[in-house]
């Protein structure tokens, strides 16, 4: 029955009725997942409107980098919107931040792939912790540093770089 | 966890992406770098341009300098600490650059790629804060104009902004009148062309060029708006007011002139007078008298707006010139400063809005800078230090390329 409907009803633990959505991966990976959480995703959300049998299909996301960003987002969906002062959502907050520090604890190239899903399905929350989390490797490293770390060759000529140095003590102090 | 793992076993296709060795960007494509560049501020930018050939193009790319702009505004500030230089800052408060400004000149709150500042000695300067070039106008006035005693005054008013279809930039020197009772005795208007390029165009102007004043405006009020110069009627309509005298005129009218075709334009009425003691104002009453010296000119983003600041409240209604019907002013914010700071402010010096909507308002008593986000109906300090006097930068220090430097 789910596999021939992209919106269907399943029980929560609360005893109602939510919605969910199938979503399909690059690699045939189904995922059902509540409506509240896949909406996240604005790509998802457009496609949700559009309607459609037989699940969503999201070519450009394999199953373990989707598994990643439902992970992220059947979390932060589940947050309740926040009672302002209440020590239980100060408390909520805090959880968020650990989980969303735990989530990042991976290699660099699943963080790649996840900076290009969460760029792709528009999942904005998730793009800018990515983006944070690999800004942050490169923040006050040496350009030498970064090459190593990225493994990138340095191209320039001594000139350039002799160039290059003076070009930015010109423009910032 | 509420989603069910997948129902196939996930590839294992771990090399997949693999960038080629040729293109040297490393574990990094392109797209990401972009997305992850785009989050760190311009100084520390500047530092990985030295990385390789690839990630120096992408930082001096108009794409992505554009959109780095657009999410880490820089200001130009004055800042109260250090009044011989000019800095380049961003809404952390973090300066990039700071230019030399031997004389203490003070900025004009533009929002352009150039900042002109000026002395209450009547010095102005024409500033461009990637290179650091500075345009001088000349010190004599109009020929119309040099034996005119204004011009020996001090306190003169500029104004300065940009004309699109040109791309020529002109300032506006307004002299004052002789003596402040003189209210027959015009101000003396004077408009400039800045020749950037130095030689390349044949309309290089030397000299300033005498314009015919309108009565009733005051010089100090200027704020440019696209290719218009707003200014507040003359404080002397305040002062009738002041005096129980019924000038005539609403204390929120507007004169407008027109930058381009160096003429006056028609006046416009301001959004509350109008209904200042009617049901519709909702509000305390500081009374009608205040009405002068709380309003301030805004340019939001191509529109006129109209700061309305109310300090006992600490709060302020920003009304917005829309361009329906032939004109029509909005009250589109009513905004709480918070937090509450202990302070003698009567009005707001400058605001300022960014590609976000949100509004970046400075106090000019206590140099303080406040940022309004309308998503969240929220204001905030932000973390400064003070300032005298604050500029937008819409130029961008990245696209600089080698060969630019001074």
């Amino acid at each position: 029955m789910a596999a021939a409907d992209s919106c269907d009803g399943i029980s929560t633990s609360g005893g109602g009725w939510e919605k969910t959505v199938t979503l399909v991966s690059s690699d045939d990976a189904r995922f059902e997942v509540r409506e509240a959480a896949a909406s996240l995703s604005q790509t998802v959300r457009r496609m949700i409107r559009a309607g459609g049998d037989g699940g969503i299909p999201l070519p450009k996301v394999d199953a373990r980098t989707l598994s990643t960003v439902l992970e992220y987002c059947n979390k932060h969906a589940a947050v309740p919107a926040p009672a302002p002062e209440s020590s239980s959502a100060e408390a909520a907050a805090v959880d968020l931040e650990w989980f969303d520090k735990e989530l990042m604890h991976v290699d660099l190239a699943t963080l790649c792939s996840l900076i290009r899903a969460a760029d792709y399905l528009e999942v904005a929350g998730l793009l800018d912790l990515t983006c944070k989390t690999v800004a942050d490797m490169i923040k006050s490293k040496t350009a030498e540093e970064i090459r190593q770390m990225f493994g990138i060759q340095n191209d320039f000529t001594p000139e350039e770089e002799e160039q290059l140095s003076r070009e930015n003590a010109g423009v910032f102090e | 966890m509420a989603s069910p793992g997948p129902s196939s076993p996930p590839d294992s296709r771990s090399t997949r992406r693999r960038t080629p060795v040729a293109s040297n960007t490393g574990v990094l494509p392109p797209d990401v770098l972009f997305d992850v560049l785009l989050r760190l501020p311009a100084k520390e930018l500047c530092r990985l341009r030295a990385v390789c050939r690839a990630w120096r193009s992408l930082t001096v790319d108009p794409l992505f300098t554009g959109a780095h702009a657009a999410r880490h505004p820089l200001f130009l500030a004055n800042f109260r600490d250090d009044q011989t230089h000019i800095c380049v800052v961003d809404l952390l408060g973090i300066v990039v650059k700071r230019i030399p400004n031997a004389d203490g000149h003070l900025l004009l709150h533009t929002s352009l790629d150039l900042a002109c500042a000026t002395t209450v000695r009547n010095s102005c300067q024409v500033l461009d804060p990637a290179t650091g070039n500075v345009h001088v106008p000349p010190e004599s006035p109009a020929v119309e104009h040099l034996d005119r005693e204004n011009v020996r005054m001090p306190y003169t008013s500029f104004a300065f902004g940009r004309i699109a279809t040109t791309g020529e930039y002109k300032v506006i020197r307004i002299f004052n009148r002789p003596t402040l009772a003189g209210f027959h005795q015009p101000h003396l208007f004077e408009v400039f062309t800045i020749n950037i390029s130095g030689s390349s165009s044949g309309s290089s102007h030397t000299q300033w060029r005498a314009r015919q004043p309108d009565h009733f405006f005051d010089p100090s009020s200027a704020i440019v708006v696209g290719e218009v110069v707003y200014f507040k009627v003359d404080i002397v309509f305040d002062v009738l007011i002041c005096g129980d005298v019924y000038p005539g005129i609403p204390l929120d009218c507007i004169l407008s002139f027109d930058l381009e075709r160096e003429e006056w334009r028609g006046i416009l009425n301001g959004p509350i007078s109008e209904i200042f003691e009617t049901d519709k104002y909702a509000g305390d009453l500081d009374g009608y008298r205040g009405l002068w010296t709380q309003v301030t000119l805004a340019d939001l983003r191509g529109s006129l707006g109209l700061v309305h600041y109310r300090k006992h409240r600490h709060m302020m209604d920003l009304w917005v010139r829309k361009d329906i019907d032939g004109g029509l002013w909005v009250k589109e914010y009513i905004i709480q400063i918070e937090p509450i700071f202990p302070t003698t402010e009567s009005c707001v010096k400058s605001l300022f809005m960014l590609d976000d909507g949100r509004l970046v308002i400075h106090f000019p008593k206590t140099g303080l800078l406040f940022i309004y986000d309308p998503r969240t109906n929220t204001s905030a300090q932000v973390e400064m230090r003070h300032l005298d006097a604050v500029a937008m930068y819409t130029g961008n220090l990245l696209s600089l390329q080698v060969g630019d430097m001074v």
